[in-house]
């Protein structure tokens, strides 16, 4: 190819560069999805998290397919390094994400590595894994002010819909 | 016994009634305001000597605090002071001995004190008392509102639950004011009314009085009216000293309240008049209720919920009508005489 300038300047390019090359990339995350899927909660750079959830996915997507399927089992084998997975992959976590369409991961940043590279630290984990939650949602107590005043309205349009219930016609 | 002084002085009232000139408003407030600087003036004097008490601060985080403060000057607002700035800002509320107690009123002996917020794990009493004062800042709108020529009248400010959705306000126009039903100009000026008086961060000075000084404080009142107070300070009163809660320097409108208020009238930020409904033919004339929607500094609504929040406060909201002699007392301002100051006009 042509040596120019414009090899040098990477901008709008998406595709993220890992290891010593494509091949080494894929090794990677190959190592790092076969982790997630033994553990289901992991802890890595906030790169490779990003880039391993994508896999992680398609992975699930495939292993929903069923395991007498080809193709699914060809891609399990491939990406899971240590054989005792595939099972597991099969019939632990294929039926756990049946009724969800996608979004089977989930991502948390984490403060900094405590290392000298003090990189960017996520963890990565399957929804619905044994673990306790990574962040709890912080709800506001009920006895506030605007929480009453919520809730007596939540009352009132609770009662006026059971009120015209019997004017609904099917 | 206090009882008897009541009735006395009424008839004494009423005995005199045709002969009673009327004032105007700005004179009656002026002589009330007048009356409640004597009578607190008279009960700082009580202290000569500065005397010291201890407080005890119930705050999480300060457990065990003591304070040395002075007795019958210092206020739990004071106390705030001498912790950090957000103590004072954030606290609506006081707790003196577990008794709800006014931040601006004077403590008179040792005790423990609890500032509270409108962001603690039990706020029932908070809201009650930021209701009740947003009722008396709807009431005192009111009563500013309309023209000289237009008597208003409060009869009273119910207590009403914080799940109803809305704050009321009793009130009685001027007989000529019976086919006028408020348009939504007119409940916005009211909004831009009561948001001027917020935007003044008026403080609400409390101060306890016995029965008789209260008659006399509203005793510039017509006739109807007084009947009025004493039904209230006779019926729903059982102890000899009344509580009276007083806010001067809003046009030194002075009212009577069954319970404490909030600090100032700067802890709200959300406020709309949102309705005035007719009740229909009362003792004295047309009642109509006027609802008003608020939320505090520290509770801000998005638009999207105030506006859900507002729709539901405009309907009207049904008060549970008990007798007078109930132990919930209600909030009443008295009228002031027919004649009104010319009303804040809305630069358009």
């Amino acid at each position: 190819m042509r040596l120019t300038i414009q090899m040098l300047i990477s901008h709008g390019r998406v595709a993220r560069k890992m290891g010593l090359g494509p091949e080494s990339r894929i090794n990677m995350l190959r190592n790092i999805l076969t982790g997630l899927v033994r553990h289901e909660r992991i802890e890595t750079t906030r790169g490779r998290a990003d880039e391993v959830r994508f896999y992680a996915e398609k992975l699930i997507d495939y292993a929903k397919k069923g395991d007498t399927d080809e193709k699914a089992m060809k891609m399990a084998n491939f990406w899971l390094t240590e054989k005792d997975l595939i099972p597991k992959l099969f019939k632990v976590l294929a039926p756990r994400f049946e009724t969800q369409p996608k979004a089977y991961t989930r991502m948390a940043r984490i403060p900094n590595r405590e290392n000298l590279d003090k990189a960017a630290m996520a963890v990565l984990e399957y929804k619905g894994n044994p673990f306790p939650p990574l962040q709890t949602a912080k709800r506001d107590n009920e006895l506030t002010l605007i929480n009453q005043l919520l809730k007596g309205y939540r009352e009132q349009r609770a009662q006026q819909a059971a009120g015209t219930h019997w004017w609904v016609v099917l | 016994m206090a009882c008897r002084t009541i009735c006395q002085l009424l008839q004494r009232r009423l005995a005199s009634s045709a002969t009673s000139v009327r004032l105007s408003a700005a004179e009656v407030r002026g002589r009330r305001s007048a009356v409640f600087s004597r009578e607190q003036a008279r009960q700082r004097s009580l202290y000569p000597r500065t005397e010291k008490i201890e407080v005890t601060l119930q705050i999480p985080g300060l457990q065990g605090t003591l304070l040395v403060m002075n007795k019958g000057l210092s206020t739990p607002h004071s106390c705030a002071r001498h912790l950090t700035e957000w103590y004072v800002t954030s606290s609506a509320l006081a707790l003196v001995d577990g008794k709800p107690w006014s931040l601006h009123q004077p403590l008179t002996q040792s005790c423990s004190l609890s500032l509270l917020t409108f962001k603690d794990t039990d706020p029932l009493l908070v809201n009650q008392a930021y209701w009740r004062s947003c009722a008396a800042l709807l009431g005192q709108v009111l009563l500013d509102a309309f023209k000289e020529d237009f008597s208003v009248e409060l009869l009273r400010l119910p207590e009403v639950l914080v799940t109803s959705g809305a704050f009321c306000c009793d009130v009685v126009l001027d007989p000529q004011l019976d086919a006028w039903n408020p348009s939504e100009e007119s409940l916005r000026s009211l909004t831009r009314g009561a948001q001027q008086l917020i935007h003044r961060d008026l403080p609400w000075e409390p101060l306890e009085v016995a029965p008789p000084v209260a008659l006399e404080v509203f005793s510039h009142s017509s006739d109807t009216h007084l009947r009025c107070v004493f039904i209230h300070v006779y019926g729903t009163h059982t102890h000899s000293c009344l509580t009276l809660y007083l806010s001067l320097r809003c046009g030194d409108h002075v009212l009577l309240s069954g319970g404490p208020l909030v600090a100032r009238t700067g802890l709200c930020s959300q406020y709309e008049v949102t309705a005035i409904h007719p009740l229909g033919e009362g003792k004295w004339g047309l009642h109509r209720r006027a609802q008003g929607l608020s939320l505090p500094l520290q509770q801000q609504a998005h638009h999207t919920v105030w506006r859900k929040l507002r729709s539901r406060a405009e309907k009207l909201v049904e008060v549970p009508t008990g007798s007078t002699n109930e132990a919930i007392s209600d909030t009443l301002t008295l009228p002031s005489a027919p004649e009104q100051t010319p009303p804040h006009t809305p630069q358009q």
